[in-house]
């Protein structure tokens, strides 16, 4: 009796015009997206394969030990075609020295960002299953049975020997065969067009990744069907239900995430806890400052000089920069010369006995200081953007949002593993100093008895979490789709069983 | 006709469509006035504290024209708009001010003569939050009006046509036009009533409150922001009743409709605008950066070469010939950057004008002064200001007899103090006439679409058969 039943709808639906015209309109935005976007993709990944080789030349260049800060940078993640995130939007370049543990505030973006087209392009493939595919559950679920109720073929059914239960389940699979219909063979297409590029290359983790955000789409397809669902077994007219559903969809797409992201909007002025921070950082540094001061007074050489009246070709300069929205502070200094005259012998023993104390000294005091900041950050910045996205997820859209930006990894907490990876290759590279005794050796300063050996310096290289994490991340917010989802089909069973007919 | 449209009105009023509609819009336009209020007075005051302070380091630092001459003007910052509830137009992302300051590198005893640094990329800070548009006039008109317009015009044609009531209103000695011109005022007014009403009720709060003052202009620039939407609403009603007239059947037409709004008003800006952008793109910062750095190098080395190794330090003419080529070279290419970043924004804004929604969020932005546009006038502003404070500082240097009226070195220039006064300040203001400019090929275009779309519907119901 189901299978007829599942045939009966099927059949009903497949034969309608809105799916053909739906079907049409979403592959032809999926496929001129996919394109779009796959440009955008290859366009960013040259930049990062030139930026990549441009800071490698660059640091094998450096003389001394002192100038070099390496640069790292990162990849753009093949599957922001998917969910962009914030792939795009979050710095993708940044410095590593001893003298700053560093964070995703340092970063920069190179190449890709133009502050004058900033919102305009940001859409993706899941942007535009969030928007036409929601729509369409839902011009397919408001006259499922306000439909039949008005025509009176409902009372006809269950006229026949069928469970009420049996109806809902038969109108509820046959809708979502048709809803998977336009999803999957968009996202075949979107495959065909990404396997067909040289440039991206997948690989097994990445189609799980891929399965991950199917199933998401799938669940979230479904929320929105049985939303519809609900307003046609609770209004007697199709009207009525198509105008509730119509007006439902506004408010939980378009209406509620502007809505709440404009209540909560944050302004740039920092809160009291961030300035506390930041000021026991300075007081870290003051310390710090202090501290070197009082060795340049005690060594053997006279005077309080930090360049021990070293000079020639080449440059020196310290200061601390700060950047109080960013908790951001440190000791900036760098002395290097190329070639050195020979009247400063006499000082250069004083130097390296200088930078052998101050390096050690700057590194641990960074550690301090990262050590506030890092909770600093935490319980300010990062805190603030996550409670948007938490409340985001009061519409399914934001649920929906989060999950597929999890699996693709393209969400904060993925971009935030290229920071740590890019934590531990600072940790690497002070190794490497220490190995070379870099900082006791003339070369830190200066290069005339042989420039800074970067030979041996371990490459930098981040690899995305593997697809457990990702999963790992996702699952929340596809439980919470599930749990809704089984909600509403309970709260639409319980009114179709009370219901007259 | 009048009694067509009254009936129009009448069905409509009594529609489950328009008390959502009315609730809808009110709870929007309530929540932007209420939002508004709170960030308004925040807003200015930051931007009033951070001019202030802007011109007081300026003034404690103007003991002599030659600090003047290579601290240059420091930050130099944007006014926001009062009418930034109409459009907030991605100010979020917008660079909020630009610095004209002295980052350079010294040579030999030399301090470089300051220059202008225009913010090359949004800060992560920004970037971090979560990207929706705002909850502004521009929203409410662009996205959520003219889905309530094609909700209230759908079934205005096949829905009689089903019910067959066409068939008897047509059976009256009443011309086909005048009954769609009724059908057309009917779902109008119906439509207009809940909207004017949100605006009133917004534009209320905002003007009796204390913290913010609307003069003249703005309630000039405010009617014809609305004259905006009522023209964008007209265009979604003819095109609600022309797919209606031609498609027959209701449930056929609301799917066309809405694909067609989905199309047009949510992924035509954007899809348009990331192909558009593509047409031109500025070179990697990366390379910028490299390019500058070299060419200050080459500029240095240049020096060097001839007169690095001299005992006697060059004359002050060659010294200050150096610094101020150095300086000119460098914001010319700071500006050539600018620009090609400026010509990226441009392009993907010229191609979304396919889109009406596109149009109108412009149009929006010229006329509540916020946005791409207003951005690139700020920027004009602080090119013009960058002339004058240059200009000052040399005709300072040339009442005076005793200098050498060499700018950029110490010993070249007046010695004697400048009054703080003297100094010329930066101050932002905005531009009505430009706006007009600007919005004219808008406007003209949005009136184009609306002809287009009224003759279709015409022709399809004239055509009609029943």
């Amino acid at each position: 009796m189901l299978k007829t039943l599942i045939g009966r709808e099927l059949l009903d639906n497949l034969m309608t015009f809105r799916f053909a015209a739906v079907l049409l309109i979403t592959l032809l935005l999926v496929v001129a997206n996919t394109v779009v976007l796959i440009k955008d993709y290859e366009q960013r990944l040259e930049s990062y394969n030139t930026s990549v080789q441009t800071h490698h030349k660059e640091i094998q260049e450096k003389e001394t030990y002192s100038a070099g800060e390496v640069e790292v940078d990162r990849p753009p993640n093949p599957l922001s075609i998917f969910n962009v995130g914030l792939d795009k939007r979050l710095g993708n370049e940044i410095w590593i020295a001893h003298n700053n543990v560093p964070t995703l505030w340092e970063a920069r973006m190179n190449a890709s960002d133009n502050p004058y087209l900033n919102i305009l392009s940001s859409i993706d493939i899941v942007f535009i299953f969030e928007v036409v595919l929601s729509l369409m559950a839902l011009l397919f679920a408001y006259d499922a049975l306000a439909g039949e109720r008005e025509q009176g073929t409902l009372r006809l059914v269950l006229t026949h020997p069928v469970r009420r239960g049996h109806i809902l389940l038969a109108k509820y699979i046959s809708a979502m065969l048709c809803l998977l219909v336009p999803l999957l063979l968009s996202l075949i297409l979107a495959m065909l067009l990404l396997t067909t590029t040289t440039t991206i290359s997948m690989g097994a983790d990445d189609f799980g990744r891929i399965g991950g955000i199917v199933l998401t789409s799938i669940a979230y397809l479904s929320v929105f069907y049985l939303i519809g669902l609900f307003i046609s077994a609770v209004t007697q007219r199709t009207g009525t239900a198509l105008m509730l559903a119509m007006f439902v969809w506004g408010a939980l797409v378009l209406v509620y995430p502007n809505l709440i992201l404009a209540i909560i909007r944050s302004s740039d002025i920092p809160e009291a806890k961030a300035v506390s921070a930041f000021n026991e950082i300075k007081q870290v540094w003051d310390e710090f400052d202090r501290e070197r001061k009082h060795f340049l007074a005690t060594d053997a050489f006279p005077g309080e000089d930090p360049t021990f009246n070293i000079n020639g070709m080449g440059f020196f300069y310290e200061h601390f920069p700060e950047n109080r929205l960013t908790l951001l502070y440190l000791y900036n200094s760098m002395m290097t010369f190329g070639e050195l005259d020979e009247k400063f012998e006499e000082e250069v023993p004083h130097a390296q006995n200088y930078f052998q104390y101050l390096i050690p000294s700057t590194i641990n005091t960074a550690e301090r200081a990262w050590l506030i900041r890092k909770q600093a950050l935490e319980d300010t910045l990062v805190r603030k953007s996550n409670m948007k996205r938490t409340l985001l997820k009061f519409s399914p859209v934001g649920m929906y949002d989060a999950a597929t930006q999890a699996w693709a990894g393209t969400d904060l907490k993925g971009v935030r593993d290229f920071f740590d990876a890019v934590r531990h290759y600072r940790q690497t590279v002070i190794d490497y100093f220490y190995n070379k005794n870099a900082f006791a050796s003339r070369k830190w300063f200066a290069a005339d008895e042989g420039a800074a050996d970067w030979r041996t310096l371990p490459a930098f290289s981040f690899k995305r979490s593997g697809v457990e994490i990702n999963a790992k991340r996702a699952l929340p917010d596809l439980f919470l789709l599930l749990t809704m989802n089984l909600f509403l089909f309970m709260m639409i069973f319980l009114v179709f069983i009370k219901s007259e007919v | 006709m009048w009694h067509i449209a009254k009936r129009e009105l009448y069905d409509n009023l009594n529609s489950l469509r328009f008390a959502l509609a009315t609730v809808l819009l009110l709870a929007l336009m309530l929540t932007n006035a209420v939002l508004y209020l709170r960030e308004h007075p925040k807003r200015t005051q930051a931007y009033h504290n951070a001019a202030a302070g802007a011109i007081e380091t300026l003034a404690s630092r103007s003991t002599n024209l030659y600090s003047l001459a290579t601290q240059g003007p420091g930050d130099l910052h944007k006014a926001p708009s009062p009418l930034r509830f109409c459009a907030e137009g991605d100010e979020a992302f917008l660079p909020t001010h630009v610095s004209g300051a002295n980052y350079g590198r010294r040579i030999a005893d030399m301090t470089p003569i300051w220059r202008m640094f225009y913010p090359q990329e949004t800060p992560n800070l920004r970037n971090i939050r979560p990207d929706f548009t705002t909850l502004d006039w521009a929203f409410i008109a662009g996205y959520v009006l003219s889905f309530i317009a094609l909700l209230f015009t759908f079934d205005s044609i096949s829905g009689e046509l089903e019910r067959g009531t066409l068939r008897l209103t047509l059976a009256n000695p009443i011309p086909r036009h005048i009954v769609l011109v009724g059908k057309f005022l009917g779902a109008f007014i119906s439509i207009n009533i809940p909207f004017t009403v949100a605006v009133l009720m917004n534009l209320l709060l905002i003007s009796t409150s204390d913290a913010v003052q609307l003069n003249a202009e703005a309630w000039g620039r405010l009617g014809i922001l609305y004259g905006i939407v009522i023209l964008y609403t007209c265009l979604f009603i003819a095109l609600g009743l022309l797919i209606s007239a031609a498609v027959r059947e209701s449930g056929v037409s609301l799917v066309v409709l809405l694909l067609i709004w989905v199309s047009f008003v949510v992924f035509m800006p954007n899809t348009l605008a990331s192909i558009g952008s593509r047409t031109s793109v500025p070179i990697a910062y990366e390379k910028f950066w490299i390019q500058r750095m070299q060419l200050a190098d080459a500029a240095r080395e240049a020096y060097r070469d001839k007169y690095g190794d001299s005992q006697t330090p060059p004359s002050v003419h060659v010294r200050g010939e150096y610094v101020t080529s150095e300086a000119e070279e460098y914001e010319r290419f700071n500006e050539a950057y600018l620009k090609q970043q400026i010509e990226q924004g441009k392009r993907a804004r010229a191609i979304t004008r396919i889109s009406p929604t596109a149009i109108v969020q412009r149009l929006f932005e010229s006329f509540a002064g916020t946005g791409f546009e207003r951005h690139l006038q700020f920027i004009e502003n602080v090119q013009r200001y960058a002339r004058e404070y240059r200009e000052f500082v040399i005709d300072t240097d040339r009442t005076d007899p005793e200098s050498l009226h060499v700018v950029g070195i110490q010993e070249g220039m007046s010695q004697k103090p400048v009054s703080p006064e003297a100094i010329p300040k930066f101050k932002d203001a905005l531009n009505l006439n430009r706006d007009f400019n600007t919005a004219a090929m808008d406007l003209l275009l949005l009136v184009l679409f609306l002809v287009v779309l009224v003759s279709g519907a015409y022709l399809a119901f004239v055509r009609l058969e029943i």
